[in-house]
């Protein structure tokens, strides 16, 4: 479908904290009210209401691939059921543009006491497909969630595994115009994490739009090709993957990805960090950074690392390398103002890091307090692959040929 | 406090602008029907889903079907069998068909809105993940129960050969009375299973309800048992005339078109009407009023499900 798409305009939704207490008094006002429609405004919180989204806009059309990044309760599944017709947003609008897959809990219609073949057909269904079109795909969803000698047996028999994989194959094969998928790339062993990523792939590079929750954030960087971050039911970020997930786990303020959280009220004070090179560079160059601070007064003889700082990939989230000024040889021991410049020799392979500065010892998670940071970009230079510069030194020590095999054609 | 209406407008999910402003009752009905065709194929698979489940691991299987009605037979034949050393009378074939006729659509609706009521809410990992229109659930359930009751009804059948009881009547007759209290069930399958969902309880009001409504339909008795004013009561009962005309055309092969009355059998009492067809009349109102107004409240609040399951 060449026009489809997904618009979200200005989406609110309101929930309740805490339990609702309906009683059965209530029961015929309410439904008479609400099937009349004369509900109280939705626009007013009442006590114990909180917005779950608060304007929320985003529009995806072919050819896009739209990551939702944010903590846990942020408000991304919301997001997802809006999209699908689950919940009906408070205020605003969410419209979809042709048929859309959900790969949401994609075994959510699996009854326990059914074999898997009748699961396939039921759980077909639920999602839209004709008996037909399960008929016709039946084989291939086998084949792909790899339970073929299983399939006559009831899914109560299946390991957890088992049966993820084949609501998963079930959900991939629906011919969708629009897919929506949550969470459910880390469905069953490596393997087949491997096979379905692959399969999304495929479907949103033929131009299918997309929309992708996850907390995996190389998958995210890999896949998407935008990202919004979303902060308490706020859209945080809005832009690139890369700037979206650098936000995300620099905790989240200015856009530049340059974080201004000066560290006071300490023997050691941070105050700016600056990146001396205009981001992206390339892996395997070298950055310059400077960072500006304070010693208030004469330090401590325990404080062993003052200023440390470390370097966090973004789609993992892992700390590739982290130092401090102590192991560089520094002694700030009464330095008063001080400015710190830094070299880092990026061997990492291509995507985003977040430089983060704190005082205390971070190497070691003692009283470190996190100073500002600034996001780098590191774009393919060396076409290296995997995750450490090991710096490969080859020779050719000896060339020992078979004479068959250069040999002078025999006549 | 509240914001004002005209900065924010409130638009469907479903992104047809005009709608929120003013409902439409036709316009609601007619997209509920059409979500309830559209899906005809989820409604097959869930119903088939509700059946299969019901008889795998099951000893008896398939006997489960006919269970019902037969302790419904059973329980009838006691009271009879009480009534007769009480007041005179014999149970003879014809009490043996009436109440055969009669238990097994009992069972049905019993049967349907018992299971119908907590479709939604056993449910509740479908609701709160997948879309699809909510209708499918109580209908499911209902439809499942349909099975059974197809099951058992060729068992009556055999029996309705057996006693004798043959009435061309029942051809007529029979298909628009099974037809209304299919209706009827539907409706209250899907109200009560809408209103189980907002509220707990009714689950439990259903059960108690089913309990002793049997008291309250004549059932296992005529209602001309109860007397004249008794018997008019009685037939207020929006099933009571399905389950009489059924009993009446079926087995005494009477015309519903005709009214008919009993006398009783001591002398200078007033006459007990036992059928009159402006009955009939008023138990399809009720089908068919119940079932649009069920199927709008259902359909109305079924945006907001996932909120409350």
């Amino acid at each position: 479908m060449r026009d489809a798409g997904i618009e979200f305009r200005e989406v609110w939704k309101k929930y309740r904290r805490g339990e609702m207490h309906d009683s059965l008094r209530d029961l015929v006002p309410a439904l008479v009210r609400r099937a009349v429609r004369l509900q109280p405004s939705a626009d007013v919180l009442q006590a114990g209401d909180f917005w779950a989204l608060r304007d929320v806009s985003f529009t995806v059309v072919p050819g896009q691939t739209l990551g939702i990044i944010g903590a846990n309760g942020a408000g991304k599944s919301t997001v997802l059921k809006a999209l699908t017709k689950i919940i009906r947003p408070t205020r605003g609008s969410c419209s979809v543009r042709g048929r859309i897959g959900a790969l949401i809990e994609v075994a959510a219609g699996f009854h326990p006491d059914l074999t898997g073949r009748e699961n396939v057909f039921l759980q077909g269904a639920i999602m839209g497909m004709s008996a037909a079109q399960t008929r016709a795909k039946f084989d291939q969803i086998v084949e792909f969630a790899g339970v073929g000698e299983f399939i006559d047996t009831p899914v109560k028999r299946y390991s957890s595994g088992m049966s993820a994989r084949l609501g998963f194959s079930i959900a991939a094969h629906l011919d969708p115009d629009v897919l929506v998928i949550d969470e459910i790339l880390s469905v069953g062993d490596f393997t087949f994490q491997e096979r379905a990523f692959g399969r999304i792939r495929s479907l949103a590079r033929s131009g299918m739009p997309v929309v992708l929750v996850s907390h995996q954030l190389d998958r995210v960087a890999e896949l998407c090709t935008e990202a919004l971050l979303i902060e308490r039911g706020r859209v945080a970020c809005q832009g690139s993957p890369d700037d979206c997930i650098g936000m995300y786990l620099s905790g989240g303020t200015a856009g530049d990805g340059t974080r201004d959280a000066s560290v006071t009220g300490e023997p050691v004070a941070l105050h700016t960090l600056h990146l001396r090179e205009s981001s992206p560079v390339r892996s395997g160059d070298v950055i310059g950074l400077r960072v500006s601070g304070t010693v208030a007064d004469a330090l401590l003889p325990g404080t062993l690392e003052p200023v440390s700082f470390s370097v966090r990939s973004a789609a993992t989230g892992h700390v590739v390398f982290a130092s401090s000024s102590a192991c560089c040889g520094i002694d700030l021991n009464g330095a008063g103002r001080f400015t710190l410049e830094l070299e880092l020799q990026m061997n990492v392979p291509a995507g985003v890091y977040v430089v983060e500065t704190s005082v205390g010892d971070q190497l070691h998670g003692r009283g470190a307090r996190g100073g500002p940071a600034v996001n780098v970009c590191v774009t393919d230079g060396t076409g290296f692959v995997g995750v450490a510069q090991l710096n490969p030194v080859m020779r050719l020590a000896e060339v020992r040929l078979p004479a068959s095999a250069w040999g002078p054609p025999t006549a | 406090m509240a914001v004002s209406d005209r900065s924010i407008p409130t638009l469907d999910s479903s992104g047809d602008a005009q709608s929120a402003d003013r409902p439409s009752i036709t316009r609601d009905l007619a997209e509920a029907a059409r979500d309830i065709v559209q899906s005809r194929g989820l409604l097959y698979q869930l119903a088939l889903r509700d059946v299969r489940i019901r008889y795998k691991q099951a000893v008896m299987g398939f006997g489960w079907a006919v269970f019902m009605p037969v302790v419904i037979v059973l329980a009838g034949c006691l009271v009879r069998v009480a009534l007769v050393r009480g007041a005179g009378g014999a149970v003879d074939r014809l009490t043996l068909a009436a109440l055969a006729v009669k238990a097994l659509p009992w069972a049905f609706v019993v049967g349907a809105v018992g299971f119908a009521t907590p479709s939604l809410t056993n449910n509740m990992n479908l609701l709160s993940k997948v879309y699809f229109p909510r209708e499918v659930l109580p209908l499911a359930a209902l439809l499942a129960q349909t099975f059974d009751t197809v099951v058992g009804a060729t068992v009556v059948a055999v029996l309705l050969l057996a006693l004798g009881v043959v009435h061309l009547a029942a051809l007529v007759w029979m298909p628009i009375l099974t037809l209304l209290l299919f209706t009827l069930t539907a409706a209250a399958c899907l109200f009560l299973s809408c209103a189980n969902l907002f509220f707990r309880d009714v689950k439990y009001i259903v059960q108690v309800a089913i309990t002793f409504s049997i008291f309250f339909t004549p059932v296992l008795f005529e209602p001309s048992l109860l007397g004249p004013s008794g018997a008019r009561l009685v037939m207020l009962n929006p099933i009571a005339p399905l389950l009489e005309g059924l009993r009446l055309s079926v087995v005494q092969g009477h015309n519903l078109l005709a009214p008919l009355a009993a006398h009783p059998a001591t002398a200078g009492g007033a006459p007990v009407i036992e059928w009159a067809p402006w009955w009939l009349a008023y138990s399809a109102c009720w089908a068919v009023g119940a079932l649009l107004v069920s199927v709008l409240i259902f359909h109305r609040s079924e945006s907001i499900f996932a909120d409350y399951v």
